[in-house]
């Protein structure tokens, strides 16, 4: 066969493009960048989750707004106001779009009034049907503008407001402070009580690790519900009392995850190195093993934190919630189911924020249990 | 688990016993009333003593005590004889229908794994675990109830039985949206797994189709692992019904506990804490049963 010849001609090469390997570069120099860690591997996979990243700004603007969305507007979450009952949502701008206009249906109106500028001023019907005769009266259900049926044309409630009158913007925002604290304080609690717990029962195993295990399965028998409700009745309703009825069981989990952890890695090499060069049991655990077992721990702690927010408004809805003048979400979702067939926006509000959290916290998590291991990788 | 009921009981007796509230304060009742009341109530006598009266009322006379505020003096039993059977009904129903559809989207989406199918399943899986039970009964409420009228907003007692199953579908739609997707995300896992493993590999080299290979082999492994997580769910959902019996006026077991407790009704509080109590224990003991017949490792195990 006629090949080209794969080298050049030796005559054309040069000769000083030759070089002993030993003498100018040595293997190994390139790779003087900086060592990965776990950490940062993590994250970096992390950022290129789309999902999460997206999910972990919608957290973070949700706890900016519950920081400092209560102060955007003049009013108070517990400011009441008895002549704006029920206020209907209305934003400035949007009104003009026809959505959060303030308009609100009110029903069985009698249409002879509808040109008396005393009960309904200038501009406040938008539109009226349904015209119907009963007993010899003609009446109609009327769309009003609401802020300007009752005189207000100059007043905004963003989200409307709620029975008392109380402006649900502010509510809202303070109720999903509320809401975020007590999850991340009991998530948090749960996670230091069961990594501790389950640390010392993993880390000496035998007599110790069965006792410490028989009472978390005592414990965990108990329906969740029943110790709950008990003990916020025994307690009354707070929010200390919440975080802590959300502790009695909660803790459990994390308990037995860090014990299998530990089961896992209290036999590896270099934790016996470490003994061998006579560290205490203390540093073992704390300074050897837990670093190394943090990572499903955090992606459980994330996955829990959902959970909690769940489970606080669950409690505010069967009326073992917060005191009545502070909100939470579960709170105003309470109040509002009341009245949902009449005033659904003071249900959407809540629901909207209370869902679009849960689905933030769940992908984030997802994400970060990714992160973490990466043969779990789209295992879901 | 008997010994757990027993503390249960024990615990939320004394528990509900001790806390402040009484419906006999009651200023319009007379001293004389009162002592009366608490005598016939043993009220007036150490807690233990009351304990050992109430204890002695279920185990000789089948007596759980009377309702003082719920149905003033029916018995607490026949109140939740009534009640149980709705709770069972919209939970068992929810439970029925929700196992099926989250095989399916468990199964496709471990076939077709990051696929748009996966991807789009996947994706309604966080939604359905992430949005709140009871934010999906408002909504379903509001718009399929209310706006649309397909069905009643509320529970409809008494009516012929098409009207009251119409009434129950919201309910039963809304309990079902979490465990679909509990079973859908756990059984898509377990088949992944599955699929990859050794086994299905000779079962594909011996001729069989991807299909008759998943069905047959990988199927009934992932099979087992699901029942692990079927049955305690369904103590979770008993616990998720709580709200939504409420938020549907549902006369079940649900809306009774939060109105006995806030109207100090402590015999029937005690009475349903029982209740939960014994319905999670008996899921963990079939499960434990039903593990031996399924899993016939375990039984081998047992045997020797």
């Amino acid at each position: 066969m006629n090949e080209r010849p794969i080298l050049p001609a030796e005559d054309t090469l040069d000769k000083e493009s030759f070089v002993f390997v030993g003498e100018s570069w040595s293997p190994g120099a390139e790779f003087n960048a900086k060592p990965v860690g776990f950490f940062r591997d993590a994250l970096a996979r992390l950022c290129r989750n789309v999902p999460s990243v997206i999910a972990f700004f919608v957290i973070v603007l949700v706890v900016f707004l519950a920081l400092f969305a209560p102060g955007f507007n003049a009013y108070g979450f517990n400011e009441q106001n008895t002549d704006r009952v029920n206020m209907p949502p209305r934003v400035q701008g949007l009104e003009n779009l026809g959505i959060l206009n303030g308009s609100r249906v009110l029903t069985n109106r009698r249409t002879e009034y509808f040109g008396d500028t005393e009960k309904y001023p200038e501009g406040a019907i938008l539109s009226y049907d349904n015209i119907r005769t009963i007993r010899g009266v003609e009446i109609a259900d009327v769309t009003v503008n609401y802020y300007v049926f009752l005189g207000a044309d100059d007043e905004y409630y963003w989200m409307g407001t709620d029975y008392l009158g109380r402006d649900l913007f502010t509510r809202l925002f303070v109720g999903a402070r509320v809401s975020l604290l007590i999850a991340v304080l009991s998530v948090l609690i749960n996670a230091v009580i069961g990594v501790v717990y389950g640390a010392v029962a993993g880390y000496y195993g035998g007599k110790v690790d069965m006792i410490m295990m028989r009472i978390t399965e005592v414990l965990g028998s108990v329906p969740n519900i029943a110790v709950v409700t008990m003990f916020i009745l025994f307690f009354g309703t707070g929010i200390l009392s919440v975080i802590l009825a959300l502790v009695v069981q909660g803790w459990i989990h994390a308990a037995r995850l860090t014990r299998a952890q530990f089961y896992r890695l209290k036999v590896r090499e270099y934790v016996l190195a470490a003994r061998t060069l006579g560290t205490g049991d203390r540093a073992l655990i704390f300074r050897h093993i837990l670093p190394n077992a943090i990572g499903p721990l955090i992606t459980t702690a994330m996955i829990a934190i959902p959970g909690a927010i769940f489970a606080e408004s669950f409690l505010a809805y069967i009326g073992l919630g917060i005191k009545a003048p502070l909100a939470s979400i579960g709170v105003l979702l309470a109040e509002a189911q009341k009245n949902l067939m009449s005033l659904p926006y003071q249900t959407f509000f809540p629901a909207a924020l209370i869902s679009l959290l849960m689905i933030a916290f769940n992908m984030f998590a997802n994400g970060l249990r990714d992160a973490f291991d990466p043969s779990q990788r789209g295992k879901d | 688990m008997c010994l757990t009921l027993f503390l249960v009981v024990s615990i939320s007796f004394v528990v509900i016993r001790l806390m402040p509230g009484s419906v006999y304060e009651n200023p319009e009742l007379s001293t004389a009333v009162l002592e009366a009341l608490d005598s016939k109530m043993h009220l007036n006598e150490p807690i233990l003593t009351q304990y050992y009266y109430y204890l002695r009322g279920i185990f000789v006379d089948g007596d759980w005590g009377v309702s003082v505020a719920i149905e003033p003096s029916v018995p607490v039993f026949k109140i939740l004889m009534r009640r149980i059977p709705i709770s069972l009904t919209i939970n068992l129903a929810s439970l029925l229908i929700a196992i099926p559809i989250g095989i399916a989207m468990g199964t496709v989406a471990a076939l077709r794994k990051n696929k748009p199918s996966d991807h789009i399943i996947s994706f309604l899986v966080v939604i359905f675990i992430s949005l709140p039970s009871f934010v999906f009964a408002s909504l379903l409420q509001y718009f399929m109830a209310y706006k649309l009228g397909w069905a009643p907003i509320i529970y409809q007692p008494s009516v012929s039985f098409l009207e009251k199953i119409s009434s129950l579908m919201l309910p039963v739609l809304a309990l079902t949206l979490w465990p679909v997707a509990t079973v859908a995300r756990y059984l898509r896992g377990e088949l992944i797994e599955t699929v990859n493993s050794d086994f299905m590999l000779l079962a594909r080299t011996k001729g069989l189709t991807q299909g008759e290979a998943t069905v047959h082999h990988a199927f009934r492994n992932s099979c087992l692992p699901i029942v692990h997580i079927i049955i305690p769910m369904f103590a979770n959902i008993l616990g998720g019904s709580l709200v939504i019996e409420q938020i549907f006026a549902i006369p079940g077991v649900g809306g009774i506990m939060i109105d006995a407790i806030s109207s100090y009704d402590h015999a029937l509080t005690i009475a349903v804490v029982i209740f939960y109590t014994a319905i999670s224990l008996l899921t963990i003991f079939v499960m434990d049963i039903l593990y031996g017949v399924i899993d016939p490792r375990v039984r081998m195990g047992a045997k020797k």
